[in-house]
């Protein structure tokens, strides 16, 4: 708006400016500004002050979605309590939780505190669980979403009519976690893998589901990282695109495992993979030489006298995530046409039963990294 | 340092850090203008005070008014009241060739006349005191309630905005059907 045109808003306001009912003291009548003045004064307000001032009608929302606020970076998860966090990518060490409750007095909601963890602020606002925290949730973010024009970043799914809900409200997300015994069905499942694109990535937490399943499509995530993944087979792995791969309770077998090594070196397939670490059903203690021998059956292999410089940590989830490597020994070194090195080796639990299970690590590397 | 220095040093006068005094330049006497508002009350403010106004600034800068002039010609500003016109003054005489500070302690505190002063200020163009004044509107939610916002903020629910609407939509209708009638009135 030119100067001159806000002039001529401003003046006319001042004629129209018959306040039918007139504010008490501490009142002020915000929606009687002109736009400019009320887009200049909601832009003080901070992440909940905003968030519940667009909840309270149809017109504030339209006013609050008119600023183009700064972009938030939205995870929803839950401890005990549903949680919603937010934060700027621009603003380090500022977090900002919705947390739903019914551990406080009825009366005192919603309630607003602050945590100081060292350089680390963390602003709590308590809204009450009113029986219906799913759906409330579910609308809190979609509603956060629309005012800010930013997308869920991360999503922790503790409930399983989530999934219906991402898949409808935002199919592609970069980080999906999913909880132990959320998916109760081969359904759930095969319509979540189809539907919900996960482009950085993907964690399923241990879930009974029918042991036939299998799948053979590739999951297009960054990284993956699979508790119970029995249903995970080989040419998922290697028609893949995966940089991380977990996969933990694993039906792949030690054939898999040397093929996958195979098509590494070879370059045509795992291009991309940086980390890939197995953990294998138990298996009979005396049969691990035998196993051990069937991964790295005809591979033009390199024992690994020192480190090299090669990296002891993994970033598993976009910088949010680092894991430190278990330093073992023996190490064997596969190397690849273009000078990328893969860094074999593993780990091994021991049961009294007379089982083994096998930890296979397989950490892809250069002189550069 | 070398004798020739040191004989040249002590031969020539220590050049002054400050000009004596007689040397100093005439101060030139602050020029005042007038303004009043609705309340036709006239105010005297000196114009470096009136340089946090861009928009009496601009009118006063060519103006060249002498005393006489200006006190016989005071800005009218008829659409502000004259308490909301003494604080927008006050608070320019206090900061008066002064940098801002990012917190302004100097403001007024009166909430009620908030609104007013808001629409006062951001006609006069005072940059400075319009940020502080929507930052103290938006101070009077913090830590509120959603139902204390409303309440504060005086937001209309969806349900009192539609029967607004759908009042000022019947009030329009009939206001053009009075104007369609009057112009029949007056056609015949």
């Amino acid at each position: 708006m030119s100067s001159h045109a806000a002039e001529m808003t401003l003046l006319q306001h001042f004629g129209q400016q018959e306040v039918q009912n007139k504010p008490k003291k501490h009142q002020f009548p915000l929606l009687k500004l002109p736009r400019v003045l009320l887009f200049d004064c909601i832009q003080n307000l901070n992440i909940f002050e905003i968030i519940l001032f667009s909840r309270l009608s149809k017109r504030a929302k339209s006013i609050a979605k008119r600023i183009r606020w700064d972009p938030l970076n939205i995870h929803l998860t839950s401890d005990k309590d549903p949680q919603i966090w937010l934060k700027h990518d621009t603003v380090q060490g500022l977090d900002w939780i919705i947390d739903y409750n019914n551990q406080k007095k009825s009366s005192v909601y919603p309630v607003f505190e602050t945590l100081l963890k060292g350089p680390q602020a963390f602003h709590s606002l308590f809204l009450k669980d009113n029986g219906n925290v799913i759906e409330d949730v579910k609308q809190m973010m979609e509603h956060i979403c629309e005012v800010f024009r930013s997308p869920i970043s991360d999503i922790r799914i503790f409930e399983e009519s989530f999934i219906e809900w991402i898949i409808q409200f935002q199919p592609t997300i970069q980080c999906v976690w999913i909880r132990k015994d959320v998916i109760t069905s081969v359904e759930t499942m095969e319509r979540m893998l189809k539907n919900i694109t996960m482009t950085e990535f993907f964690g399923l937490q241990p879930t009974e589901i029918d042991k036939k399943f299998q799948i053979t499509e590739p999951i297009p995530s960054r990284s993956i990282a699979i508790y119970n993944s029995f249903w995970i087979t080989l040419p998922s792995i290697l028609n893949g695109s995966n940089s991380i791969i977990r996969l933990f309770d694993s039906n792949l077998t030690a054939k898999d495992i040397n093929t996958i090594l195979k098509e590494w070196q070879i370059g045509n397939k795992l291009q991309s993979l940086e980390y890939l670490e197995i953990q294998t059903p138990k298996i009979d203690t005396f049969a691990r030489p035998d196993y051990n021998n069937e991964i790295l059956k005809d591979l033009n292999l390199t024992v690994s006298v020192d480190n090299n410089g090669r990296p002891n940590t993994v970033n598993i989830d976009n910088d949010v995530w680092t894991y430190t490597l278990p330093q073992t020994q023996p190490v064997y070194n596969l190397i690849r046409n273009d000078g990328m090195i893969g860094s074999i080796f593993g780990t091994y639990e021991v049961f009294q039963c007379g089982k083994t299970r096998i930890s296979f690590y397989f950490q892809v590397w250069s002189k550069q990294t | 340092m070398s004798s020739t220095e040191q004989g040249t040093s002590s031969a020539a006068p220590a050049e002054p850090t400050t000009a004596p005094e007689s040397a100093a330049a005439p101060e030139v006497p602050e020029s005042f203008y007038y303004v009043h508002g609705k309340d036709k009350v006239v105010h005297k403010v000196s114009a470096g005070a009136l340089q946090h106004s861009a928009l009496i600034h601009g009118m006063i800068s060519n103006l060249g008014y002498t005393e006489e002039q200006a006190k016989a010609n005071p800005f009218p500003f008829e659409n502000i009241d004259g308490d909301i016109l003494q604080m927008v003054v006050d608070w320019c005489n206090q900061h008066k060739g002064k940098p801002t500070p990012p917190e302004d302690t100097n403001l007024p505190k009166q909430k009620e006349k908030l609104f007013d002063l808001v629409l006062a200020v951001n006609y006069l163009e005072i940059k400075e005191l319009l940020t502080y004044c929507c930052k103290q509107v938006a101070m009077m939610v913090k830590g509120k309630s959603p139902e204390e916002i409303r309440e504060i903020w005086m937001i209309p629910t969806d349900a009192e905005d539609e029967a607004a609407e759908k009042e000022a939509k019947k009030r329009a209708g009939k206001e053009a059907a009075g104007e369609t009638a009057a112009a029949a009135g007056d056609a015949k």
